[in-house]
């Protein structure tokens, strides 16, 4: 079997790699917006979609199907090149972001030092398939949602790269791995706890940064409509809901990844070595991301929408001080090894 | 280098593949029957009065630009997050005064109004 | 070797062709987004030349942020591309003419006299465990430290200046403080409970005042 695969071209290698990370998760995806249909559901005392299929769990599939048979619509005055580059422009940096992320220890597809400035710059970049897609659609309400995206994302991006920097001060290191394993030790040596402040920053600029609710402005139904994406129909819409919640996903595998010790156990390794599913492995990793992904989806349910106006307080005044302030607090307590965490 | 980039590479050119192929699939499959009604930009049922291009208040501008600035500060972070253990006490204070001067910066944004949005 | 000098070329075409559209589009938008693919091949390019972390930086900064700048300014300015080209023609040949003497300056500074091979032999790659990042901050926070800190002041000063030429602040605008907002308390600050009999003795003169204030 491995000389099989041995035998293969690079490059077939790769690709196969790519197909093994892309597969899972777009069906991860397809099955998280049932997830969320059905978790709000059940919330709000509904039942949710309950007809395709065995309680619905066809729904995505039918989803999918009655979206591919739409068709697209290009407004007359939009300018189409870009009206039809803007949906690539979204997913193309959601998908490849995932090039770096490591499943387990070792289990990466390109195991780069950079690993976090590598997401940091590529999720930047999902900027861009808004704005292209309110300025070529010619639509006011696109226009305005894309502008109001555009200026949130932008916001929050800064508390985001702040607290990430807050957890490289903490490992020392870029890459992914090494930042796992800067966790070793259970439950209390993950850096949750004494990156606590930068934790909740990290969480909340996550679901800021991917337009969810209760920052959803952008897209706010009963104000501008859908925002940005109001003149897309069929496929093109379809290619932007995907990149938001693969945008989702990600947020929660790195909050697992950064600061709940990805694959590591949360029991102590003394206990857990070699005993079966309670042992370090990509479970743990799932677990902790599926949470994450329910918290984001609880969320929703929970909170009203913010004001526009609340929403760059936040972002701004509330959120970049707390961070500078820790990043400096951890930054003293590594050089000078103070305990808990640091001492030597 | 390359041998960790090359899947990066590759990645990013699935990635577009993963855009391209459902809007070419949706382009084949669905329909396609444009009149002129359907494809005029939505306006909540009014026809468009005038170009959509609209003029967005200076805040959007100044917004983006303090961004860029605290962008390149997140780069000059990173390399002295990673480098901090090794250098020690030295780099930290290095930081403090390289923050702390950007730090007046912002009490100034703070002061001067330019966070609040009205 | 063979392959790695392809992706070179291939990149450096994506950006001259990308430079070249950036200043020959007439549509401004198509312009910043082709000189965002411009910087994003010469990312790839430098990444090419083992500058991990620059590269990677120049695709969040640059592209990330500092071209974002741009599509807001140049999708909400009206330029009339039309006017600004009008007189190409006549200003060409000293446009050529300028173009010219430049590339014959650039030539003999970083021509193959100077910079060729010879002077500077290309080095030997690097391993791929050789942390771009962290020779990168060895080098800035020990030798260039100085510099680092100047860097600093040069933002401080680039945030002032923002902020002086764009912030107009209109009298007329009527706003709510959110941060005095969320600071309301359950209670005293919301509603206020105010304490009064519920019926009073009706004042025997009462049904006269009544019929007055009709009137």
């Amino acid at each position: 079997m491995t000389e099989l695969w041995n035998a293969l071209p690079l490059v077939i290698q790769i690709l196969l790699k790519i197909t093994a990370i892309l597969l899972p998760l777009l069906g991860l995806v397809a099955y998280y917006t049932l997830a969320e249909r059905k978790v709000i559901g059940y919330m709000q005392v509904r039942i949710g979609p309950n007809r395709v299929g065995w309680r619905g769990v066809l729904q995505p599939i039918a989803d999918a199907v009655k979206l591919v048979m739409k068709e697209i619509i290009i407004p007359t005055k939009a300018d189409k090149t870009l009206f039809l580059m803007a949906p690539m422009l979204a997913i193309a940096p959601a998908m490849a972001v995932w090039a770096v992320f490591p499943f387990d220890e070792g289990l990466v597809l390109a195991d780069i030092n950079a690993g976090l400035l590598y997401i940091l710059a590529l999720s930047s970049l999902g900027v861009y398939g808004i704005i292209i897609a309110g300025w070529a659609s010619n639509s006011r309400y696109a226009l305005l949602g894309a502008m109001r995206s555009a200026a949130q994302m932008v916001a929050y991006e800064i508390a985001m790269g702040f607290a990430l920097v807050g957890v490289l001060v903490a490992a020392g290191s870029l890459n992914l791995g090494a930042i796992v394993a800067a966790q070793q030790g259970g439950l209390f040596s993950w850096f949750w706890l004494p990156l606590l402040p930068l934790f909740g920053v990290y969480l909340i600029s996550g679901v800021a940064e991917t337009n969810r609710a209760p920052f959803d402005v952008a897209e706010g139904e009963s104000e501008i409509v859908a925002g940005f994406h109001v003149e897309y129909s069929g496929m093109g819409f379809a290619v932007f809901f995907l990149a938001e919640y693969a945008n989702m996903i990600l947020i929660s595998a790195l909050t697992a990844l950064l600061f709940f010790g990805g694959w590591l156990s949360p029991l102590p390794q003394v206990w857990v070595d070699g005993v079966f599913l309670l042992d370090d492995g990509f479970h743990w990793l799932l677990l902790k991301t599926l949470f994450f992904m329910y918290l984001l989806l609880w969320l929703r349910a929970t909170f009203p929408r913010y004001r526009y106006d609340q929403i760059m307080r936040l972002g701004w005044k509330v959120f970049i001080p707390i961070t500078i302030v820790w990043i400096l607090v951890v930054a003293l307590a590594v050089v000078y090894k103070l305990p808990p965490w640091w001492s030597v | 280098m390359l041998d960790n980039y090359l899947p990066i590479l590759i990645f990013i050119l699935v990635g577009i593949l993963v855009g391209v192929g459902p809007l070419a699939l949706g382009y084949l499959l669905g329909p396609r029957r444009p009149d002129q009604d359907k494809n005029a930009p939505y306006e909540c049922g009014f026809e468009a009065f005038e170009t959509a291009r609209l003029k967005f208040d200076v805040r959007y501008y100044l917004v983006a630009i303090l961004f860029i600035l605290f962008d390149l500060e997140i780069a000059f972070l990173f390399p002295w997050a990673v480098v901090l253990d090794e250098l020690g006490v030295f780099a930290f204070w290095a930081m403090v005064v390289f923050l702390g001067i950007l730090v007046v910066g912002f009490f100034y944004e703070w002061k001067k109004g330019a966070l609040e949005w009205e | 070797m063979g392959f790695e000098k392809f992706l070179f070329y291939l990149f450096a075409l994506i950006t001259l062709w990308a430079a070249g559209m950036v200043v020959s589009r007439r549509n401004p938008v198509h312009a910043v987004l082709f000189l965002v693919l411009a910087f994003v091949s010469s990312a790839a390019l430098w990444i090419l030349m083992e500058a991990e972390f620059l590269g990677i930086v120049l695709i969040l900064v640059y592209v990330g942020a500092v071209m974002v700048l741009f599509l807001f300014v140049v999708m909400m300015l009206d330029v009339d591309i039309a006017a600004l080209r009008a007189g190409f023609i006549d200003y060409l040949p000293l446009g050529l003419l300028i173009a010219g003497i430049m590339a014959i300056e650039i030539f003999l500074i970083v021509g193959p006299a100077n910079f060729g091979l010879h002077a500077f032999p290309a080095p030997a790659p690097a391993g791929t465990d050789l942390n771009n990042t962290r020779e990168l901050g060895l080098l800035l926070y020990t030798v260039y430290v100085y510099p680092v800190e100047i860097a600093s002041v040069i933002l401080l000063v680039a945030i002032i200046a923002a902020i002086r030429l764009t912030l107009r602040r209109r009298p007329d605008n009527k706003y709510v403080d959110p941060a005095r907002q969320v600071r309301v308390k359950k209670g005293p600050d919301r509603i206020r409970l105010v304490k009064m009999a519920s019926e009073t003795p009706v004042p025997v003169v009462a049904p006269a005042l009544e019929k007055e204030s009709d009137e």
